[in-house]
């Protein structure tokens, strides 16, 4: 499945939410991840984002069950674009 | 399924924040999600430490390394999660008795000459004429089971695949010529790409032979030689057709990818870097495209394919459960 992340966090402590998805998707921008992920894995990350998480901090995760499901147009520089070619 | 990620550039990779960064040489830092990762492919020149080494190991990732002139140089593989004595036992005894090893040879024969055919019968209903050949494989198929030794049947499966390399000259365009299969070093383009696919291939058999307990030491079609995975070999020759070489037929033909793909060197030619990044681009997306599985009634990838042609194998020497080896059904 497919997933779009978006977090917010008291500015001192965003980069623990990061390093968090990080293991899981691409970081597209600030506060901001996407990419697909099994369904296994999303229940992981979901669990271990609900443990971080502090009062008046959110998280918002939107699930798709396929890409192809989803229309993506990005103007500039596309930060997933090639991310198994490094 | 996880994916395999490639690195071209040079630079280090390292573990940081629990994931694997990338830091290229202009400074650039890039991110794997390692919990995505099946295995690393290193292209460039890459430096690591220990400590990046235990932490994919932890997460099961193999590494896979390819030297100058793109040859395949060898595999980090994490520890084995798998082991079992007993399969490594069955899979020797089978090596060893002399009709066990010819009937699980036989198979691979079977299953690669079929996946080679229905290249061929695809080709041949567009336009090209191939009949000669489909015969030439019928008759090597029918000949499979009067063989009477491996050599023999190394035999049959030489003949078929110089029948089916015939095809490539007739379904390529004239500015790729074939001539015939050779490597170390490919001198044309078609071979550089046939040999660039084939290591791609035998290091993804790499990769699923270890998901299992089998030891990929120990082959039956091939000799299980030293310094190779002979097993893999035995695995890859399934797949070889249905990966490499209709890739091959369709990026050529579609004009994706063109002699300036190449540099030559004298007696030598290989994909430059523009070359690799197309044709890696266009493997990755095969191995992750999925077909309805007959039998396990779901969709499976490519790539997952190739880790139940290892399943299957083990099942065979452990319950005796005859081997049905993977042939292209759709």
């Amino acid at each position: 499945m497919y997933v779009i992340v978006v977090y917010d966090m008291e500015a001192d402590r965003t980069h623990l939410m990061l390093k968090l998805c990080r293991r899981y998707l691409i970081h597209v921008q600030n506060s901001v991840l996407e990419g697909e992920i099994s369904e296994g894995d999303l229940t992981t990350m979901k669990g271990k984002i609900d443990d971080l998480l502090q009062e008046g901090e959110s998280v918002v995760i939107y699930e798709l069950s396929s890409d192809k499901l989803l229309n993506r147009s990005v103007y500039g520089d596309d930060p997933t674009e090639d991310s198994r070619f490094l | 399924m996880d994916r395999n990620y490639h690195i071209f550039s040079d630079g280090r990779i390292e573990r940081s924040e629990d994931t694997v960064r990338l830091e290229t040489i202009d400074g650039e830092k890039k991110h794997i999600p390692v919990e995505h990762a099946e295995a690393i492919y290193l292209h460039g020149q890459i430096d690591y430490n220990t400590r990046l080494m235990s932490f994919l190991n932890d997460h099961g990732v193999a590494v896979h390394v390819f030297g100058w002139n793109d040859r395949y140089a060898g595999s980090l593989m994490p520890e084995r999660g798998q082991t079992s004595g007993r399969t490594v036992v069955e899979q020797v005894r089978a090596y060893d008795d002399p009709e066990r090893r010819q009937t699980i040879a036989a198979s691979f024969v079977r299953g690669s000459i079929h996946n080679m055919r229905t290249n061929v019968t695809y080709y041949n209903s567009r336009d090209y004429d191939l009949g000669r050949v489909l015969e030439d494989l019928d008759d090597a198929v029918s000949r499979i089971d009067s063989t009477k030794d491996i050599s023999e049947l190394m035999g049959v499966e030489a003949t078929a695949r110089r029948a089916y390399y015939r095809t490539f000259d007739t379904v390529l365009p004239d500015s790729f010529s074939f001539d015939s299969r050779e490597y170390n070093p490919p001198p044309n383009p078609v071979n550089a790409l046939i040999s660039f696919g084939n290591s791609l291939v035998y290091a993804n058999c790499v990769s699923a032979i270890r998901a299992t307990a089998l030891d990929p030491a120990i082959s039956y079609l091939h000799e299980p030689g030293e310094r190779r995975y002979s097993l893999s070999l035995d695995i890859a020759d399934l797949f070889k057709p249905v990966l490499t070489d209709r890739l091959l037929f369709r990026l050529v033909n579609r004009r994706q990818i063109s002699r300036d793909d190449f540099r030559n060197e004298v007696g030598s030619c290989l994909l430059n870097e523009a070359g690799r990044t197309t044709f890696l681009k266009e493997f990755e997306q095969t191995l992750e495209r999925t077909v309805e599985h007959p039998e396990l009634n779901r969709k499976v990838s490519y790539q997952y394919l190739l880790r139940l042609e290892a399943y299957k194998l083990k099942k065979h020497l452990l319950t005796g459960e005859p081997y049905e080896p993977f042939k292209r059904w759709w």
